[in-house]
C-alpha cells in the first residue's frame, strides 16, 4: 500500500474514489443505449454492429474500473479512519468523501452489472418490449 | 445581541447598516440586489401562480366530479390541464423552492453577504416573472398550451395545432429557462466560493447540498428542453423536419429530449424538499442528522442518478428491450438514495427527543406521502408493470403524491419554520396544527383514490368519463378532497398573514436550530452578520463557544468588512480565506434587461423577427452598460 | 484559529468570474452534446445518410477552415499570459489579432450557410435540418466570442484592471471551449466521409 500511496497522492485518492464510478456509469449508459440504438436502427444495414461484444466489452471494462474507484474509497477511509465526517480539512472533509464514496461506489456497481449482463444476454436484440 | 455590544462595535454595526442601506419605497423593490428581497419577490410571485395552478385543478376536479360533466368544454379542458402542470411545475415548485428558500437561505446558510452575482440574482426573478406573465397572456388569450405539460408530437406540430398555443408555450419555457439557468449558476459559485471562513465541504449544512445538488440538475438538464423546443419552433414555423418520418425525422426524438430534461426536473422538484426535511429535523428532534454523510451523499445521488433513468417514461413506447435495460437498472438503483434519507431521518427522529410542532408535523407528513409515492414509483422500473399502467390514474396518483405530497408539505412545513426567521414574529402554533391535518386529509383523500382508477383503467387527460364505469365514487371524492386541501392551504396562508402583522416577537432562534441562520436577528439585517461567522462543525450554532468568539472579533474589528459593500470569498473545497470581495449593490439594468429580453420574445412569437433584432441588440447594449461599473480597487 | 489572513494577491482560488463562465460553458457544452446525439439519433435511423438527393459533406474546407479557427486559442492564450503580466499593448493586439481571424472565419461560415441552404434546404429533410441548426449554433457562439472580445478591447482602451483581466480570462476560456465545439461539430458533421 505504500508504494500505492507514493504514486497516488491522497488527494487523487479521494478523488477518484468519488468520481470514477460515477464516470464510468454514465458511459457505459451513453455508450451502451447507443451502441443499442446503433444496432437496431436502419442504419445497422451499413455499420453492422456486433452488440454483443460492445456490451460485454462495457461491462468488463466498468466492473474493472468500479473495482478500482471502490479500491481508493477505501483506502481513504481507512487512512481516516481515527477522524469525524465533520472535523476540519483536509482529514475531515477526505473522510467525510471516502465515506459517502465506498457507499455510492456500490451502487454505480449493481447500475452497471444488472445492465450490462441484461444487455449481454438478451436475444434477440431488437425485440420490443 | 444589542446588549452586548460595545461602542466601536456599535460605530462598525452602524456602518455596515448605512453601507448596505437600500432604497425605500417601490424604487427599492425594483433595483434590488439584496437575496433576502429577492427571495420575498419570489415567495409572492410563485404564490400567485400557485393559486392560479390551484383555480386550474379545482376546475378540471369539478369536470371530472361526474360522469359526463359539462362545466367545461375538451378544448378548455386541455388547455386548463396543460396549464396546471406548466404553472405547478414551472411557476410555483422551482421558482418558490429555489427562488424564494434558496435564495433567501442559502447565503445566510453558510455565513455569507449575498449572493456571489447579486445584479444576476434579481435578473432570475425578473425574467421569471416575466416569462410567467408571457405564458398566461396565452391563456387570457384562450390560445394557451394545450398538449399536456410534456406536449409530444406530432399532436404539438402544427398540422394538428396550427395556432400559437404552443409557440406561447416553446417560447415561454424557453424564457423560463434563462431565469433557471442563471439562478443556477448562482448558486453554484456562491455556494463554492462564498462559505464562511472553515466551512469546508463535509460541514455544508444539508440544505445546501441539497441546493447544490438542484443547481448542477439545472444546468445539464435544461439545456436538453432547450433544444427540444428550438426544433419544435423550427419545425413548426420554418419547415424544418426532426420529428416527422417522412422526412428522416422521429418523434421519438421529442421524446428522449424531453425526458432527458424532465426526469431530473422532477428530482430538482424533490431535492429541495429533501433540504428542507434535513434542516427542519434536527432542529425539532434535538440531535444531529443520523449518518449525515450518507446524507449528503444521498442528495447528489439521487439528481446524478437521476439522469440516466430517462426512457422509463418510454417504455410503453415499443422501443427494443436491449436499450431500455439500462434504464430500468437504473431506476431501481435511484431508489437507494432516497431510502437512505427517508431510514436516516426516521432514525434521527425516534433518537431525538422529538417536539412535534408544525414544522416536524408537515414533515411527518411529507415522509409518509414520499414512501407512498416511492413505493408506487419503483413500481414503474420493472418494464411489464409499466407497460399495463402507462397513461393511466395510477400514474396521476405516483407522481402527485410525490409533487405534492413529498415536494410541497415541506413547502408548507418550512413557510411555518422560517416565518419567524424572516418576519421576526411568531405563527399560531394550534392554527398551525389544524392546518397541517386539514392538508394532510386533503391530500389522501384527492389523490390516493387515483391508485384505484388507475387499476380500474381510467385513462389520463380525459375531460370526461361515462356512467358505468365504477369511477364516478372515486372521482366525486377526490374532489371532495380537492376541497378539503384547499381549506387547509387557505388556513395556513391565513396564519401566517394575521401573524405577520399580530403574531408574538420572536427571537433570533425561537427553536434552537444549528445551522447559521438562527444566529442572527429576525429579521436579519441587510448585511445579514455583523461578524462573518468562524464554523468548526456541521452544526455550527449549536457550537456556542464559536458563536461568542464571533461577538469578541465584532469588538477587535476582526472579520467585520465595514470598509465597503463586502464579503469576503474563500477556496472552493475547504474554505481557506482568500480575498475580499466588493459586490454590486441597487441597480436597474437587471429590470432593463429583462423588458428587453421580453421584448425579443414577444417578437418572436407573433414573428416579426427585425424587431426581435432589435431588442436583441438593445439587450446586448444593456450587457454591456451593466458590466461597465467596475468594483472599486483597494 | 486567531488570525484571518484575506489578501488581495496572489489570490489561491480562482474568481468568481472565472467559475461564472465555467459552469456556463458546461451548460453549452451540455446543448451541444444534445446536438450531436440527436445528429446520431436521426443517422442511426436512416439506411442512407445523407438522404438521396443530399451532397456528401465536403472534406477539405471545413478542416481547413476549422483548423483556422482552433489556431486562434493561441493568440487568445498569449493575450492572457501578457495580460497578466502587466503587457497589456502586447495583450490588446493579440486579442485584436484572434478577433479579425475568427470574423474572418464567421463571414465565411455565413457565406458557406447561406449557400448551401440552397442547395440542400432544411425544410427537405432531417438530414439538412439538424446539419443547419448544428452549424447555426455554432456560428452563434463563434459570434458572441466576437462580441465579447470586442467588449474587452473596448474596456483595456482605458487601462487594465484586476476585473478587466478576469474578463479577458473568462473570454479566453469561452474561446477555448468554443474552438473545442468546433472541432465536436465538424467531426460530427464530416463523420458520414470517415
Amino acid at each position: 500500500m505504500t508504494a500505492a500511496g507514493r504514486r497516488f497522492t491522497p488527494e487523487f485518492l479521494q478523488w477518484f474514489g468519488l468520481f470514477g464510478a460515477a464516470l464510468t456509469w454514465s458511459a457505459q449508459l451513453v455508450l451502451g443505449f447507443g451502441v443499442a440504438v446503433a444496432r437496431c436502427g436502419a442504419a445497422n444495414a451499413v455499420l453492422g454492429v456486433d452488440v454483443r461484444a460492445w456490451q460485454l466489452s462495457l461491462l468488463g471494462v466498468g466492473v474493472v474500473l468500479v473495482v478500482l474507484a471502490e479500491a481508493a474509497a477505501l483506502e481513504t477511509l481507512w487512512e481516516t479512519r481515527a477522524v469525524q465526517y465533520d472535523d476540519a480539512a483536509p482529514d475531515g472533509r477526505r473522510h467525510f468523501f471516502a465515506v459517502a464514496a465506498v457507499l455510492g461506489n456500490l451502487l454505480f456497481l449493481v447500475a452497471i452489472v444488472l445492465g450490462g449482463v441484461a444487455a449481454v444476454v438478451h436475444e434477440p436484440p431488437c425485440q420490443p418490449a | 445581541m444589542a446588549a452586548t455590544v460595545t461602542e466601536p462595535g456599535l460605530e462598525r454595526v452602524r456602518r455596515l447598516e448605512t453601507i448596505w442601506d437600500e432604497p425605500h419605497g417601490v424604487l427599492g423593490w425594483l433595483t434590488t440586489t439584496d437575496h433576502k428581497r429577492i427571495g420575498l419577490l419570489y415567495f409572492f410571485t410563485t404564490l400567485v401562480f400557485f393559486g392560479a395552478g390551484g383555480v386550474e385543478a379545482l376546475l378540471m376536479r369539478t369536470q371530472l366530479s361526474q360522469a359526463n360533466e359539462k362545466v367545461l368544454s375538451p378544448e378548455t379542458y386541455d388547455q386548463l390541464m396543460t396549464m396546471h402542470g406548466v404553472t405547478m411545475i414551472f411557476l410555483f415548485v422551482i421558482p418558490m423552492t429555489i427562488g424564494a428558500f434558496g435564495n433567501y437561505l442559502v447565503p445566510l446558510m453558510i455565513g455569507a453577504r449575498d449572493m456571489a452575482f447579486p445584479r444576476m440574482n434579481a435578473l432570475s426573478y425578473w425574467l421569471f416573472l416575466f416569462s410567467g406573465v408571457f405564458i398566461y397572456v396565452g391563456l387570457f388569450m384562450h390560445a394557451a398550451p394545450n398538449a399536456g405539460w410534456f406536449n409530444y408530437v406530432p399532436l404539438a406540430l402544427k398540422p394538428y395545432n396550427p395556432g400559437r398555443n404552443i409557440d406561447f408555450y416553446a417560447l415561454g419555457l424557453i424564457f423560463n429557462s434563462v431565469s433557471s439557468t442563471a439562478a443556477a449558476i448562482n448558486f453554484i459559485v456562491t455556494i463554492f466560493k462564498l462559505r464562511a471562513p472553515g466551512m469546508s465541504m463535509n460541514r455544508m449544512p444539508l440544505f445546501i447540498f441539497a441546493m447544490l445538488a438542484v443547481s448542477l440538475s439545472l444546468i445539464f438538464a435544461l439545456p436538453s428542453l432547450t433544444t427540444d423546443l428550438v426544433f419544435l419552433e423550427l419545425q413548426r414555423n420554418a419547415g424544418f423536419h426532426f420529428f416527422d418520418v417522412a422526412h428522416g425525422g422521429s418523434p421519438l426524438l421529442w421524446q428522449h429530449l424531453f425526458w432527458l430534461f424532465g426526469h431530473p426536473e422532477v428530482y430538482i422538484i424533490i431535492l429541495p424538499a429533501m433540504g428542507i426535511a434535513t434542516s427542519i429535523i434536527p432542529t425539532f428532534a434535538k440531535r444531529k442528522m443520523v449518518a449525515f454523510p450518507l446524507v449528503a451523499l444521498a442528495e447528489l445521488l439521487v439528481a446524478f442518478i437521476g439522469f440516466g433513468v430517462w426512457a422509463h417514461h418510454m417504455f410503453a413506447t415499443g422501443l427494443p428491450t436491449i436499450q431500455l435495460v439500462f434504464f430500468a437498472a437504473a431506476s431501481m438503483m435511484v431508489v437507494i438514495p432516497s431510502s437512505i434519507q427517508i431510514y436516516a431521518w426516521t432514525i434521527t427522529v425516534n433518537l431525538g427527543r422529538p417536539d412535534f410542532r408544525a414544522p416536524l408535523m408537515f414533515i411527518g407528513g411529507f415522509i409518509a406521502f414520499f414512501v407512498l409515492g416511492g413505493l408506487s414509483g419503483i413500481m414503474f422500473a420493472a418494464i411489464p408493470f409499466d407497460q399495463a399502467t402507462t397513461d393511466t390514474y395510477f400514474v396521476v396518483a405516483h407522481f402527485h403524491f410525490i409533487i405534492f405530497g413529498a415536494a410541497v408539505f415541506p413547502i408548507l412545513g418550512g413557510m411555518y419554520y422560517w416565518f419567524p426567521k424572516v418576519t421576526g414574529r411568531m405563527y399560531h402554533e394550534g392554527v398551525a396544527k389544524a392546518s397541517f391535518w386539514l392538508a394532510f386529509v386533503g391530500t389522501a383523500l384527492t389523490f390516493f383514490p387515483m391508485h384505484m382508477l388507475g387499476l380500474l383503467g381510467m385513462t389520463r387527460r380525459i375531460y370526461t368519463y361515462p356512467n358505468g364505469m365504477g369511477w364516478g365514487a372515486y372521482n366525486l371524492s377526490e374532489t371532495i378532497g380537492a376541497f378539503i386541501l384547499t381549506a387547509g392551504l387557505l388556513m395556513i396562508f391565513a396564519n401566517l398573514a394575521y401573524s405577520r402583522f399580530r403574531g408574538p416577537a420572536a427571537g433570533p432562534d425561537p427553536f434552537g436550530g444549528g445551522t447559521l441562520e438562527w444566529s442572527t436577528t429576525s429579521p436579519p439585517p441587510h448585511y445579514n452578520f455583523p461578524v462573518i461567522p468562524v464554523v468548526r462543525s456541521a452544526y455550527p450554532n449549536w457550537d456556542r463557544e464559536d458563536r461568542e468568539a464571533d461577538r469578541a472579533r465584532l469588538r477587535r474589528g476582526e472579520l467585520v468588512f465595514d470598509e465597503g459593500h463586502e464579503t469576503p470569498a474563500a477556496t472552493v473545497v475547504d474554505a481557506v480565506p482568500d480575498e475580499v470581495l466588493e459586490m454590486p449593490s441597487e441597480s436597474p439594468w437587471p429590470l432593463v434587461l429583462s423588458v428587453c429580453t421580453a421584448g425579443l420574445f414577444v417578437m418572436l412569437l407573433v414573428r416579426h423577427y427585425v424587431v426581435a433584432g432589435v431588442f436583441a441588440l438593445l439587450a446586448l447594449l444593456v450587457l454591456a452598460a451593466w458590466h461597465w461599473k467596475e468594483p472599486e480597487e483597494e | 484559529m486567531n488570525s484571518f489572513a484575506y489578501r488581495a494577491e496572489p489570490r489561491l482560488a480562482r474568481p468568481n468570474g472565472w467559475w461564472g463562465i465555467a459552469v456556463f460553458v458546461a451548460t453549452e457544452a451540455t446543448l451541444f452534446g444534445t446536438l450531436v446525439g440527436t445528429y446520431f439519433f436521426l443517422r442511426f435511423d436512416s439506411a442512407k445518410w445523407p438522404p438521396p438527393g443530399v451532397p456528401e459533406p465536403k472534406l477539405t474546407l471545413p478542416i481547413v477552415l476549422t483548423g483556422v479557427l482552433v489556431a486562434t486559442s493561441i493568440p487568445v492564450q498569449l493575450s492572457v499570459r501578457a495580460a497578466s503580466r502587466g503587457r497589456l499593448g502586447a495583450a490588446r493586439a493579440a486579442l485584436l489579432l484572434a478577433a479579425v481571424v475568427q470574423a474572418g472565419y464567421l463571414a465565411m461560415q455565413l457565406h458557406l450557410f447561406v449557400h448551401d441552404s440552397h442547395e440542400f434546404p432544411p425544410s427537405g429533410s432531417a438530414y439538412s435540418s439538424i446539419y443547419f441548426t448544428m452549424l447555426g449554433a455554432h456560428d452563434l457562439h463563434v459570434l458572441v466570442g466576437i462580441l465579447l472580445s470586442l467588449f474587452i478591447l473596448l474596456r483595456t482602451a482605458s487601462g487594465l484592471t484586476e476585473y478587466r483581466l478576469t474578463g479577458l480570462r473568462a473570454t479566453a476560456f469561452y474561446w477555448h471551449f468554443v474552438n473545442a465545439l468546433a472541432i465536436a461539430v465538424v467531426l460530427t458533421q464530416l463523420s458520414p466521409r470517415l
